[in-house]
């Protein structure tokens, strides 16, 4: 068992424990928390996990430059006269954002911008992102790829991976999405079916498709060969960069060839898509940051949640503006990401086991579905 | 007295009758199912599995075949349930927060397709709500029975 395994089991092991007491595993109350959020005006995601951004002497101590950015993924728009919800809930996180004062520096769109990579989806989702002004970055899903391999995301937003500095950070954006195994041309499926089999997230047709590949993995050590050990780099994908749950590509595949070029920088977070979901984690050095989806939620798996994340509330789905959202994201003065769900309800996270989103589901055991089987 | 005698003769005779008889029933029931047999019925369940499998992930053709319009928004069930997650067919019959009312698995089935999916509900009885509810009931085979647990 490698060092990366063993955290990960102690991390499920302590998840256990921590929940035992039917509240959240940090032992903050929902009074505690209103309370705190109130008087720091704290980062909620990082309240939650007892991280308070308190302008501190260490923060006077670096006197780096705080900083923001903004996050939207996963609109998973559909063609306007198909579905309008999700194109509502894409309008409504590009108002908030731009409502957001300062201005952030940048917004990053974090993949999934269409449902089934319909060149009329992603033109849609081209012209709503429009009406942010401020400079924008974009890394593609897998729902904006696998229509025409890419060919309209590419000529609508460019090519990744990249890179660029920013007040004393490294960003860096991947593709997990496009090294998937070929599973159409033996099969002869049209693009249609390609794309129908990529869209299934419970699917087995498609198989652990998200990866970062060779090519990136080369193209990442190179990147940061210049960069100092010491300073923050921050890493955006849209599938998460360890080991969640592989039977939804909640992770990728080659997750620990990544871990291996990353393991020498001290500051390392990941950001990403896919999982709709509240969801935090740490490998290694790496701390790991699942973003909400603004489309719809994606309910927590039966295995395999990471023990620092404080789960979020059951969604109300009767509420189709309930568990989704965008984000708001800041660089400390002391190089650290702190988070903020903005997620469009009045509770983001689960104060008791019966109101959690997966602490509830004591009684469950799933099965995988059997339909697309050969 | 001979009369008494005489029925209690028949009663016991028809009883006896009646007995040997009910073996012979008792007795057809103890025939061990063939393979064949077991065989045939576990494919008639499996067959509405698939059937609801395919309804549960929005499958147009299966859709037409069955003469069902269960999502107008392009959401299908494992859109919010992948691997039926989180539809706790263990827990019904319980009452049920959004239907505000005493709800079968089938209640709940019938108001996310109206609801969240703005489709057409299902018969109670139908084909195609059968089919959802054993594709359901499969995928969480093996969880602890909870009924009434919100």
């Amino acid at each position: 068992m490698d060092k990366q395994d063993r955290t990960k089991r102690k991390i499920t092991s302590g998840m256990n424990a921590a929940k035992g007491d039917g509240t959240s595993g940090e032992g903050i109350t929902r009074r505690t928390f209103i309370h705190r959020s109130l008087v720091t005006g704290a980062a909620i995601g990082a309240a939650s996990q007892g991280l308070f951004p308190i302008i501190s002497a260490l923060d006077v101590a670096y006197g780096a430059q705080e900083f923001r950015f903004a996050w939207i993924s996963d609109t998973h728009l559909y063609p306007k006269t198909l579905n309008t919800r999700f194109v509502e809930k894409a309008e409504r996180a590009v108002s908030d954002v731009k409502a957001m004062k300062p201005a952030p520096d940048f917004l990053m769109f974090g993949g999934d911008l269409a449902q089934l990579g319909d060149p009329v989806e992603l033109q849609l989702g081209a012209d709503i992102l429009k009406n942010v002004t401020i400079k924008k970055y974009f890394i593609p899903g897998e729902h904006d790829w696998y229509l025409d391999m890419g060919a309209t995301w590419e000529k609508l937003f460019g090519r990744q991976p990249w890179t660029f500095d920013h007040k004393g950070v490294r960003f860096i954006g991947l593709d997990t999405v496009s090294h998937g195994p070929d599973y159409w041309s033996a099969r002869k499926m049209t693009p249609q079916e390609r794309m129908g089999h990529m869209a299934t997230l419970d699917g087995s047709v498609a198989g652990p498709w998200a990866g970062v590949g060779a090519d990136q993995l080369q193209w990442l050590g190179k990147t940061l060969a210049n960069w100092p050990k010491d300073k923050p780099v921050i890493v955006f994908t849209h599938n998460p960069l360890y080991e969640y749950y592989p039977p939804w590509n909640f992770w990728v595949r080659d997750w620990r060839d990544v871990q291996e070029v990353l393991k020498p920088y001290a500051k390392v977070t990941n950001i990403h898509g896919h999982t709709h979901q509240v969801l935090y984690n740490e490998i290694g050095k790496m701390r790991s940051i699942g973003m909400l989806g603004a489309s719809w939620n994606w309910p927590y798996p039966p295995e395999g949640v990471p023990a620092l994340t404080t789960p979020m509330v059951r969604v109300d789905s009767g509420d189709h503006f309930d568990g989704v959202g965008w984000g708001k994201l800041t660089v400390t003065a002391a190089e650290r990401v702190d988070y903020q769900y903005m997620m469009w309800r009045k509770d983001v996270f689960a104060q008791t086991q019966v109101d959690s989103g997966t602490g509830d589901n004591v009684n469950q055991i799933l099965s995988p579905r059997i339909a697309d089987r050969p | 007295m001979k009369k008494a005698w005489i029925h209690t003769v028949i009663v016991l005779c028809v009883s006896l009758g009646i007995g040997l008889f009910g073996a012979d029933i008792v007795k057809a029931h103890k025939i061990k199912h063939t393979p064949e047999q077991l065989k045939a019925f576990e494919d008639v369940f499996m067959e509405q599995v698939r059937i609801g499998d395919l309804l549960f992930h929005g499958d147009a053709a299966t859709e037409k075949k069955m003469g069902t319009k269960l999502s107008r928004t392009g959401m299908a069930c494992a859109m919010c349930h992948p691997f039926a997650v989180d539809t706790h067919p263990y827990e019904f019959p319980k009452f049920q927060e959004q239907v505000n009312k005493f709800s079968t698995l089938r209640d709940m089935i019938n108001w996310c397709i109206e609801k969240p999916n703005e489709g057409e509900k299902l018969d109670a009885d139908s084909d195609a709500i059968k089919a959802l509810e054993a594709y359901i009931i499969w995928s969480n085979r093996g969880s602890k029975l909870d009924p009434g647990r919100h």
